[in-house]
């Protein structure tokens, strides 16, 4: 374990990864990644692995447009292949009022110049022929979305990462954040002190409990979200998809296995690693109510992962207003989705103090400073 | 092959892979075929060897029935004019032309299809790419689009004390609990439960009148600690839940078969199948039967004898080195001898399939892990036994089959080892070890085995056991949404 380093970073996720990658990438040495558990067993090994550019806002389409082409060229980046699928990314909507967000939502995109289209009706029968159309009233197509399977690009990343010189330890729990002269300078593991010139925390759901080792609050709770998958098929469903009403999303992986989640009312933001029998219900109650022909298809396994959600349920981006550097990259729901452009972003913000356009949004402070993000096509039931 | 003297039932017909095959009434598609000679079932994910009923690994029997995908053959009961077809092969069975993917060097194949480094994402040739491996890794044929299943209405019913088997130990413990007063669920696989007792020629504990009997039902999981319980009929019917005062599991133990390679071929069966086979189906597991086991092998090799089987040869298990066979058994080796058999049946290494217990008693938040004190859960009758080890005789074979549902070789294992990986959980998510339809039981026993001997370290780790197991299908599963609400 070495004394100092450069940048010490809690975390080895998607976030952790990404940024120690961008920061090799920019010429820094000495970076190392900390990580409590094992290798893809946070968040990063346990998703959904959708990947979309275009939301409703244009905070979030920037930022999330910028990490789609990021994704789109990250094999080659990488020097390994991230399996990343531009199978398309389907948003449904089945009310009225959904439906309106859609129109909204494409038009941000077109100002944007993300590609999206409206499907009509004999396009949600060609882009989505499992549906149960019937029920669609609005639904926008992201040619250029997909999936990024966290067995491929997880290991991409952490390979990347060794290749350039960065010392990554699984295993290995940060137990204490010190702070000297208002900026975090050293974190503690395995019993011994490192010193660091910053400190990037990228820990998931756990993400503030490890700003509280810093001595400094963070928004947001972590909790738990489930997901189901149903045994293998061959090509059924191509997107991946988000059924805007039923707080649900989806997708068909590589293996053939539909994989998918929703959220529902009532359920008490909790951590906890155990699945429980609601989630799995409603999932299953989705799927076979707009997918009418899988039925008999069996639900192979249920699992659970944690997250750190945010009050507006977008990402925390940058140094914490309180301490001096001790960087974030945190509030990650759709933390697959903006893997690359965090690590990208916060590469540069760190390196070169340049907070970029796309990033600023997102500022940790923006709760305290009451400028939420207002988005509306995340898979929620809070709209 | 020919029915036992003691097979009944009358007798019906149905297509297997377009071919009138003739069965007994109350026969599964299973043992009709197996009866039949159809010993081959489908083809494995990734190599495309043979496969067929071995009561191990639940992919190995997954095929179309009337349209409908990865159903059990194990558990499906046959129906006059069923239209029954293998999945996984292109054009057929017989002449399955993707097992050309065994050219393949196995190096390209590590972790399935998902690895390759071939053609990187973002190349114009990925997406087609990628869709010729969904379909080479998509094992099923999709469902016809114009199939309709609706919902099943889930119910809810409760419990002072539920329990999980319905053999001796089970019923024993149900009887018990409703004598002292308890409320009692007994969930169990078998019609009636305790079926594999019966086959085994065990007499059975009576159970009293007043417990509530869900016979052909698998419990699927056991939630929040222990409190609430999953079950579901195998038919498709409606699925339970249930509240928990306690859970007893008395599930029993199953066998697992010697970590060799052919150990996957059709023919090789476990003890509960092969006997399940005999005695509930009247059909001979071969006509010379070689029984392996870790026990009183001669007494099995005895009851298979009472069953009119006839058995070839009688051995430790611990001793095998190799089955053998092209589409089918045609021998084993042990102590450096072959001897000739068409079907092998192994009796141990007993081991408890630990899913439900670890659901009930883990927690953490960075790793689910056993906790000791937690869950309402106690195990009874042989499922409380320490498991047996894991054998192979002789050296642990590359070609060996840690996970035949996923087709992950000791040879993929071995080189993740060498290259210092010996997490379990990191070895599953990099192999797809235990990812398939048995869900981790007893591949991720074997791969712990393997693990130990490769690494000379102990390995008692195994990735998380996760519900459903077994048969849930999504229409069940939704109608359970109604029933149970988030916990409080
Ligand atoms: C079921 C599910 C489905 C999802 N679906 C999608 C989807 O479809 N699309 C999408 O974009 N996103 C999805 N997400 C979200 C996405 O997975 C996460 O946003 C993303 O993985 C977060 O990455 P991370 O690196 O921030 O956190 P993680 O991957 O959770 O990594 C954090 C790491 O920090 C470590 N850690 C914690 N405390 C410490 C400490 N004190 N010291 C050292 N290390 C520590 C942990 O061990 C962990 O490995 C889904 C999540 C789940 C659970």
């Amino acid at each position: 374990m070495p004394r100092k380093v450069a940048v010490a970073i809690v975390g080895g996720g998607y976030h952790g990864l990404s940024l120690a990658f961008n920061l090799a990438d920019r010429g820094v040495r000495d970076i190392l990644v900390l990580d409590a558990g094992y290798f893809q067993g946070g968040a990063s090994g346990r998703n959904g692995a959708l990947v979309r550019g275009g939301f409703s806002s244009v905070e979030w389409t920037r930022f999330f447009g910028h990490s789609l082409n990021l994704w789109i060229g990250l094999s080659r980046k990488l020097g390994h292949n991230v399996m990343f699928t531009r199978r398309g990314y389907a948003i449904v909507a089945e009310t009225d009022r959904s439906a309106a967000m859609v129109e909204r939502a494409l038009k941000v995109h077109a100002a944007e110049g993300l590609r999206s289209v409206g499907l009509d009706r004999a396009g949600v029968r060609r882009v989505l022929p499992a549906i149960d159309a019937d029920r669609v009233k609005a639904a926008i197509h992201f040619a250029n979305g997909g999936t990024a399977p966290h067995h491929a690009a997880m290991k991409a990343y952490l390979a990347a990462c060794r290749e350039r010189g960065v010392t990554v330890r699984y295993g290995t729990q940060v137990t204490a954040i010190e702070r000297t002269g208002g900026r975090a300078s050293a974190v503690w593991a395995a019993g011994q002190r490192i010193d660091a010139d910053a400190v990037a925390v990228a820990a998931g759901a756990h993400n503030p409990d490890v700003a509280r080792l810093a001595g400094v609050e963070l928004d947001g709770a972590g909790m738990r979200i489930e997901a189901i998958a149903v045994a293998p098929m061959r090509r059924t469903i191509d997107p991946g998809i988000a059924l805007i009403d039923r707080a649900t999303y989806l997708h068909q992986t590589g293996r053939g296995e539909i994989v998918g989640g929703c959220e529902i009312a009532g359920e008490k933001p909790r951590m906890s690693l155990a699945s429980d029998m609601p989630v799995m219900a409603h999932t299953a109650r989705h799927l076979a109510t707009m997918f009418p022909s899988l039925g008999a298809a069996r639900v192979l396994r249920q699992w659970a992962g944690q997250v750190h959600v945010s009050s507006d349920f977008g990402p925390l981006l940058g140094q914490h207003p309180d301490l001096r550097d001790l960087w974030l990259s945190a509030g990650w729901l759709y933390g697959v989705a903006g893997a690359p452009a965090s690590g990208d972003l916060l590469a540069k913000a760190i390196v070169t103090g340049v907070i970029d356009d796309r990033m600023a949004p997102f500022a940790v402070d923006r709760r305290r400073r009451n400028r939420p993000i207002v988005e509306e096509s995340t898979v929620n039931l809070e709209h | 092959m020919a029915r036992l003297p003691h097979a009944a039932g009358a007798r019906l017909a149905f297509l297997w892979e377009g071919r009138v095959v003739e069965a007994r009434a109350g026969d599964t598609v299973a043992a009709a075929l197996y009866a039949a000679g159809h010993r081959m079932l489908t083809r494995s994910r990734k190599f495309h060897r043979p496969r067929g009923l071995s009561g191990v690994f639940v992919a190995d029997h997954l095929a179309r029935v009337d349209g409908r995908p990865n159903v059990r053959l194990d558990d499906e009961l046959v129906r006059e004019g069923h239209d029954v077809r293998a999945q996984n092969v292109w054009p057929d069975l017989d002449r399955d032309l993707l097992r050309l993917a065994r050219l393949i060097p196995r190096r390209w194949l590590r972790a399935g299809f998902e690895h390759t480094r071939l053609i990187p994402s973002g190349t114009p040739l990925f997406e087609r790419w990628e869709a010729m491996l969904r379909f080479l890794a998509g094992v099923a044929e999709r469902p016809p689009a114009d199939q309709r299943i609706p919902a099943m209405a889930g119910r809810r019913i409760a419990a002072d004390v539920v329990v999980v088997g319905g053999g001796p130990s089970g019923r024993r413990a149900a009887a018990e609990a409703a004598g002292q007063g308890a409320s009692v669920v007994l969930v169990s696989r078998g019609t009636p439960p305790g079926a594999f007792a019966r086959a085994g020629g065990a007499a059975l504990p009576d159970l009293p009148e007043s417990v509530t009997v869900l016979a052909e039902h698998e419990a699927f999981g056991l939630y929040r600690d222990g409190r609430l319980v999953g079950a579901a009929p195998r038919d498709g019917g409606a699925a339970t839940a249930i509240d928990a005062g306690c859970v007893v599991l008395a599930v029993g133990r199953r066998s697992c078969p010697p970590l060799v390679p052919g150990a996957d071929l059709p023919g090789v069966l476990d003890l509960h199948t092969a006997l399940a086979l005999a005695h509930d189906h009247g059909v001979a597991p071969g006509g010379a039967v070689a029984v392996i086991g870790t026990g009183d092998v001669e007494a099995v090799a005895r009851r298979f004898a009472a069953l009119s089987v006839g058995v070839g040869a009688v051995l430790e298990t611990g001793r095998t080195t190799r089955i053998l066979g092209n589409h089918a058994v045609a021998g084993i080796e042990a102590d450096g001898r072959v001897l000739a058999c068409d079907a092998v049946v192994h009796a141990g290494p007993w081991r408890t399939d630990p899913a439900l217990g670890f659901q009930a008693a883990t927690g953490g938040a960075l790793r689910l892990i056993a906790q000791a004190g937690r869950g309402n859960v106690t195990v009874v009758g042989s499922a409380a036994e320490a498991p047996e080890p894991v054998v192979w005789g002789g050296h642990l074979d590359d070609a060996a089959l840690v996970c035949p549902c996923m087709d992950v070789t000791v040879a993929e294992v071995r080189a993740l080892a060498a290259a210092g990986e010996a997490h379990v959980e990191v070895i599953k998510r990099l192999t797809g070890c235990g990812m398939g339809a048995c869900q981790g039981f007893p591949c991720w026993d074997q791969l712990g085995a393997a693990l130990a001997a490769l690494t000379g370290r102990a390995v008692d780790d195994r990735p998380t056991f996760r519900p459903p197991r077994g048969a849930l299908t999504l229409a069940q599963a939704a109608g359970l949404a109604e029933v149970v609400g988030p916990e409080p």
